[in-house]
């Protein structure tokens, strides 16, 4: 059984390899998840893009084996993850889910806490821990005590980031994490999120339908189409333009955008007399 | 109890009748709070961990659910009963292999139908509740790392409480309802206040015992519900105070079996005031020896010999002609000693039961006239009776009839009537009193025979068999010297008259007595000393 070894300073984060993986969800009519290869290099946040159908999710879930591939491997470090059990595995990497996914029976501190106590830390190490996550995701100590359903979207999402990074993972696997949430909060709650990521070391891997949002915060950009990989690029050259139309599409959009925006703002605008 | 205010609804009867009922509940609440109890509490050990085994597995969950659907449909008191020959089987199979018998009647049947019972409303909210979990919270569950235990114990189980708190409020407001129903397979239960004041005709037990089952429902139902508000609202303080409430009211319930003196006889009865009385003043002369007595009331007639055969009661009363035809399957009419005597050695050898002896009274189909018409008309037996039966009206109740009784009287005297008419029994009297009947079929032992001033004709040619009151007792008991010294001074003691007494006066309409009641004037009117 291979365990991960829990993020602290003195180690580096963990590199992902994704090796030639397929998943088909019909016995084999049509792959999901097509053959697919790329790094995540150690310590980089990666965005994967692409339309909803795209297989972006399912390739996602198979890194914590929350989807079994049909074919190819993926490695942690060069350790085949099929080779750990699958709640230990999970456990040692955390997960923000799409639509937040916290535990509506549980309070926010029992949320925060629960990897920490499938691994068997003290309470008073839980305690400790819970105090110092909600911290580190900017939210009152006495939020604690609440439910879910007592919190804003925002809050909940924080809740999610804080219970993905309480158990010191050295990977963070993101499905749309900020989808449901207002502009302002998205932004606010990413580059939060980005500086988590200097600030802990931590590997991510984070699935995003927003272009805009991947370009803002990720260092690699990954887009797929159909269960394949159109582009790996940084943003920096995926913004400059791509031999793909699809993506030469998709990052079109951002651009265009920030364009009209900027022009917005030098503009002279008339004045009423 | 019965305070001013019930007085001025109440007849002085009715609130003898309620008094009486209320001195009986501890006796009557506490075996059906003992038995509802662990009916529910084997019906969630069995439910529980079943839901959880079968809701992911679709195939075995839609079998599972069409069995236990199948067994809500079986009437209550049809379940009830087919487990007493069901456990007959294991018993003697038991008895066989592991030398000992399993007790066929009373708790343990009872218990297993109201079990199956809970089961069902419990297993299908589980599945339901377990199922109806919103899958991304199972894959976060997943995703965090829990094992599919944890998720089963941290996540589905409490957000599926509330619908199975629904699923146990409901099965327990069933098997309190239910358990009613367990008195004719004699376990003792508030369902005795509902058969025995059915038979007796006494409506204020039949409404007393309907509303203690329905506000012992209530009660347990209103605790579960703070059960199930304080699990869904995350209310640990409502949680506990219905959970307390619970354990408090059960431990209140059997109380009085802590308290009780060691109980050592039951006594069977079958399901006529007849029957109730015998067994109370069976019961009155075994108490007065200072032991202890419990009682299997409402028995079904061929249940009750078969229970004391397998000495699940001590004693009971039986007729020598029932015994003959029914048990011993004779078609035969010998005299009434041979008949006795063959009777007495045939239980002995068969089963082991001992024939203590004859009361002194029979309880046999007569034909009964009018007093006044039959001496104008000089008839004293049923042979008077054949000279001038073409000219008259017979009534029976729509089973004389078609016995082998009357058969044996056509053939014996001759007998044949102008007219045939059937009448519930009840109405059977009434058509004699108003002259729509001539000759009814009547119980030699029925109250009503004196009170309307009718006379048994005599059967001069025994064409009918005997039917002689007779104590049994179990074979456990066979060697008892104190139960055959308590009960010996009733052998004989009892006449025809006194038991008609009796039985009249707890059927009668005005001025109903309870069985006790009768027993007791029964036993001063011919004199029985107390020991």
């Amino acid at each position: 059984m291979t365990t991960l070894p829990m993020a602290d300073s003195s180690v580096s984060a963990p590199r992902i390899e994704i090796d030639a993986v397929s998943k088909s969800f019909d016995g084999g009519r049509s792959f999901a998840v097509s053959n697919v290869s790329f790094d995540v290099k150690q310590g980089s946040l990666v965005a994967l893009v692409g339309g909803s159908g795209s297989g972006k999710t399912t390739l996602l879930k198979t890194i914590n084996r929350l989807v079994e591939p049909d074919a190819g491997e993926i490695r942690i470090d060069g350790a085949p993850v099929g080779e750990a059990e699958p709640p230990m595995l999970r456990r040692s990497i955390g997960y923000v889910f799409q639509g937040i996914g916290l535990f509506p029976h549980m309070r926010v501190a029992e949320n925060i806490a629960v990897t920490l106590r499938l691994l068997g830390w003290q309470t008073n190490d839980i305690e400790a821990r819970v105090t110092e996550m909600l911290e580190m995701v900017d939210l009152p100590r006495d939020y604690a005590r609440r439910f879910p359903h007592m919190l804003s979207g925002g809050q909940r999402q924080r809740v999610g980031v804080a219970r993905a990074i309480a158990a010191r993972p050295r990977i963070v696997l993101m499905d749309e994490p900020f989808g449901a949430l207002d502009p302002v909060t998205r932004d606010n709650l990413g580059s939060s999120y980005r500086a988590l990521h200097e600030k802990l070391g931590m590997t991510t891997l984070m699935v995003t339908h927003d272009i805009q949002e991947a370009a803002l915060m990720a260092d690699r950009i990954v887009v797929m189409k159909d269960g394949h990989i159109l582009a790996n690029e940084t943003p920096h050259t995926l913004m400059r333009g791509s031999d793909d139309a699809d993506v030469a599409a998709l990052m079109e959009v951002p651009r265009r955008q920030a364009e009209r925006l900027s022009a917005l703002m030098t503009e002279s605008r008339p004045v009423d007399a | 109890m019965p305070d001013g205010d019930m007085a001025g609804l109440l007849s002085d009867g009715q609130l003898d009748a309620l008094s009486g009922a209320w001195n009986l509940l501890p006796t009557y609440l506490t075996p059906h709070i003992v038995l509802c109890a662990t009916a529910l509490t084997l019906g969630l050990v069995i439910s529980l961990p079943l839901a959880a085994l079968i809701t992911d597995r679709p195939w075995l969950r839609r079998l599972v659910l069409a069995f236990a659907s199948l067994i809500q449909t079986i009437p209550g008191l049809a379940l009830l009963a087919l487990f007493y020959p069901l456990l007959l089987a294991l018993s003697a199979l038991a008895a066989s292999f592991l030398g000992f018998s399993i007790p066929a009647l009373g708790f343990l049947p009872t218990l297993l139908a109201l079990t199956l019972y809970a089961i069902l409303p419990i297993l299908r909210n589980g599945v339901v509740g377990l199922n109806g979990i919103d899958s991304a919270v199972v894959e976060a569950a997943e995703g965090v790392g829990m094992t599919p235990w944890q998720i089963l114990m941290r996540v589905r189980a409490p957000l599926a409480t509330p619908v199975i708190m629904a699923g146990v409020r409901t099965a327990t407001v069933w098997t309190i309802g239910a358990a009613t129903l367990s008195t004719p397979v004699g376990q003792t239960s508030l369902g005795n206040y509902i058969f025995t004041g059915l038979q007796t005709e006494n409506w204020v037990s039949v409404a007393f015992g309907c509303v203690a089952a329905a506000g012992l429902a209530l009660v347990a139902d209103l605790f579960l519900g703070l059960v199930e508000t304080g699990a869904s609202e995350r209310n640990r303080k409502r949680v506990v105070v219905g959970i307390a409430g619970l354990a408090l009211g059960t431990l209140a319930g059997l109380a009085p079996l802590f308290s009780a003196r060691a109980v050592t006889y039951t006594i069977g009865a079958k399901s006529f005031s007849e029957q109730y009385i015998l067994a109370d003043l069976i019961g009155d002369r075994l108490r007065a020896d200072g032991v202890g007595v419990t009682r299997k009331d409402g028995l079904g007639s061929s249940i009750a010999f078969r229970a004391l055969a397998h000495n699940d009661i001590d004693a009971y009363v039986d007729y020598s002609g029932t015994l003959w035809r029914n048990v011993m399957g004779r078609t035969d009419t010998p005299s009434r000693e041979v008949m006795l005597r063959e009777i007495a050695g045939w239980m002995k050898a068969k089963y082991g039961v001992t024939v203590l002896g004859a009361l002194g009274f029979e309880n046999a189909y007569v034909l009964a006239m009018k007093g006044e018409r039959a001496r104008t008309l000089n008839i004293t037996s049923i042979a008077d009776l054949a000279r001038v039966a073409p000219e008259l009206t017979i009534g029976d109740d729509l089973e004389f009839l078609g016995r082998p009784e009357w058969t044996s009287l056509k053939s014996v005297y001759g007998l044949s009537f102008k007219r045939r008419r059937s009448f519930n029994p009840t109405m059977m009297y009434h058509a004699i009193e108003t002259g729509e009947a001539d000759v009814i079929s009547a119980y030699s032992s029925d109250g009503r025979i004196a009170a309307l001033d009718l006379i048994a004709l005599a059967d001069p040619k025994h064409a009918i068999p005997s039917y002689d009151a007779l104590i049994l007792i179990a074979p456990r008991r066979a060697a008892d010297k104190r139960l055959k010294r308590a009960l010996a001074p009733l052998i004989g003691a009892i006449p025809i008259e006194a038991m008609r007494h009796a039985n009249l006066m707890v059927d009668r309409d005005i001025d109903k007595a309870s069985p006790e009641e009768a027993a007791r004037a029964l036993a001063k009117a011919v004199h029985l000393q107390p020991r």
